[in-house]
């Protein structure tokens, strides 16, 4: 089990390119200029008293369909908060009606790739960790991280939502995606980042044998050559270059026997966190399945947005 | 309320004539990307019932065999990958999948939510229930491949692939030994319960929008009683599940199935759906060391 000595111990390799900034800069306004196009369909099998579920889509970067699980509290007149959940790797996107029941908009992003935003980019899991690995530009994760940032602009254009009280969060690829979303847009007011992928490539490869960060151990050895140019577009996309950029209250969950996602380097990236932040540690759990961790996410966002107040208020 | 249980036998027989039928006719082919130093990786296709392609994973040590197997019988999500498990370097790991998941979608594509009530209003139009039959295609599939030297099989799985394994079992008795976290109650009461979060969930969304369908729901599930079939599992069972769980796998349900099993090694955990989460894992990979002869 790794010790809290461990992961302050710990020392990345992983520097930020200088044009990072040039380069998302890019990214955004390529995105901006993309049109939403959002829109919402009720899911009457999965809405209930408390939560009305829509299914929802939108557009992002290349011109991708976003699929996204969009509830909204039934009881209140809003605008309501919202949570923005971003998904892991490889599993399916979470509806959580429990937080729609405490008065709270949630929109669940099935990111390019998963179903069903894979009619037009499915490189399969595994596969989306080294898709286009070549480039900065071709690398899947551009995309990826696109889907999530429009998912800021699609409950931006919703009008019971409160523009003001945005938050984030998600677990494994998602607590990676809740930091780097988070960088990226500061509309977004707080964040959880649970278990987080996406930090600290070049040690994560070696740390651990395990799926994901596996497959970029593999496309290493079947391309030696190409090493060097992996590591470099990797590192656009490290969250531990996002974390000084994100001023918002964030936590980072971390469990110390994770067998997915090295402790040492998801702490790296809670260490560069450069607003208020948190550190959970969980002794004696592995990767997703810290048995306190579910309820200190919703504890969290609940005193942060006063989720149960903005229920009663709107009531 | 009571569940009509003479049609399980039915169904059962129905399973085994539809892959009597066919052929498992095993393709295995060499994934060098994804194979490692200690072990190679294949990518395995056959066939299950109505002829439809299924896809899995297979990983085999580099060392000379003949080798104990593990199946890893697929969740209940889309995605059934390489998953890592330390017995890779002395066993051979099959995950498998069920028709719909990533991969042997070529005939019917699930989606989650969703699979779990996905043409539930008869027991020929419920997707689920051929999921089960490609559960036994599998261990079938293991078996008639003629190019490694199998030993004896064991099953694991969670959730959905808990039952799955648990089903399999029952129904080929060479398996060895079954790891069982958190199994989905479906054919019993404790699924359709108001108020689980999902997946159980789903039969409660779908009761709740069709509530005069109930019945039938009911009538088409109670053929997967896991209960039902837990006398006839002669492999050992190590069963886990978590005190506090109210969407997978109801703390009453593992209780009831433990009592039926006449193996059982039931482990109860503090958590919610995620079960004995890291320190079972560690019983787990130990206990089917032992099972399969590893230890």
């Amino acid at each position: 089990m790794a010790t809290k000595e461990d992961l302050e111990g710990f020392v990345t390799q992983v520097t930020c390119p200088d044009d990072f900034d040039d380069f998302w800069f890019g990214v955004l306004s390529e995105l901006a200029e993309t049109p939403l196009h959002p829109t919402v369909a009720p899911d009457p099998l999965r809405s209930n008293d408390d939560v009305k579920v829509y299914q929802a889509t939108y557009m992002s970067l290349g011109g991708v369909e976003i699929f996204g699980w969009y509830s909204v509290p039934t009881r209140g007149e809003g605008p309501f908060p919202a949570i923005l959940l971003l998904p892991g790797y490889k599993s399916e996107p979470a509806l959580r009606r429990d937080w729609g029941k405490k008065g709270v908009a949630v929109l669940s992003v099935a990111v390019r790739g998963k179903l069903p935003s894979s009619s037009e980019f499915n490189p399969g899991y595994p596969g989306l960790l080294t898709s286009g690995l070549e480039g900065r530009h071709s690398y899947s994760y551009k995309g990826v991280i696109s889907d999530c940032v429009r998912g800021v602009d699609f409950l931006h254009s919703r009008p019971e939502v409160d523009p003001e009280r945005l938050y984030a969060c998600g677990s494994s690829q998602g607590g990676g995606l809740t930091l780097i979303t988070s960088a990226l847009r500061p509309e977004i007011k707080g964040g959880v980042s649970g278990y987080p992928f996406l930090c600290c490539f070049p040690e994560s490869m070696t740390m651990l044998r395990s799926y994901p960060y596996d497959e970029l151990t593999c496309y290493e050895r079947a391309h030696p050559d190409r090493s060097e140019q992996m590591l470099e577009t990797l590192r656009y996309f490290d969250a531990v270059n996002f974390a000084p950029r994100i001023k918002c209250p964030m936590v980072v969950g971390i469990a110390l026997e994770d067998e997915v996602c090295p402790p040492e380097t998801s702490y790296a990236a809670y260490r560069e966190l450069a607003g208020p932040k948190e550190l959970w540690l969980f002794p004696n759990s592995g990767h997703g399945n810290a048995h306190d961790y579910p309820a200190q996410e919703t504890a969290w966002l609940e005193q942060q947005i006063g989720l149960g107040q903005a229920r009663t208020a709107g009531s | 309320m009571t569940y009509a249980r003479s049609g399980a036998g039915m169904f059962w027989e129905q399973t085994e004539a539809g892959l009597a039928e066919i052929r498992p006719g095993v393709s295995l082919v060499p994934d060098t990307f994804y194979s490692q130093p200690e072990w190679d990786v294949y990518r395995m296709h056959y066939f299950s019932s109505g002829n439809v392609r299924l896809s899995a994973w297979l990983s085999v040590p580099k060392s000379r065999g003949p080798y104990p197997a593990l199946i890893r019988m697929p969740d209940y999500a889309s995605v059934h990958d390489i998953i890592y498990t330390p017995l890779r370097h002395r066993a051979v790991v099959m995950n498998a999948t069920h028709r719909g998941q990533r991969n042997s979608d070529g005939e019917v594509r699930a989606s989650y939510p969703g699979l779990l009530t996905e043409g539930i209003e008869a027991a020929e139009s419920y997707t689920l229930l051929a999921a089960y039959g490609d559960a036994l295609r599998a261990v079938d599939a293991l078996e008639s491949q003629n190019r490694f030297d199998i030993g004896p099989i064991a099953l694991t799985g969670s959730g959905l692939g808990a039952s799955l394994a648990l089903a399999a079992a029952s129904r080929r008795p060479r398996i060895v030994a079954v790891a069982a976290d958190t199994p989905l109650p479906l054919g019993l009461p404790s699924a359709l319960e108001p108020g689980l979060g999902y997946p159980l969930g789903e039969l409660g969304d779908y009761i709740r929008m069709y509530p005069d369908r109930s019945g039938r729901v009911e009538q088409v599930l109670s053929v997967l009683d896991p209960v039902r079939t837990a006398a006839t599992i002669s492999a050992p069972v190590l069963l886990s599940a978590g005190r506090f769980d109210r969407s997978t796998c109801p703390l009453g349900f593992a209780q009831e199935l433990a009592e039926y099993l006449p193996n059982c090694d039931l482990r109860l955990y503090d958590g919610a759906a995620e079960g004995g989460g890291h320190e079972h894992a560690q019983v787990r990979t130990d206990w089917l060391s032992a099972n399969l002869g590893l230890a």
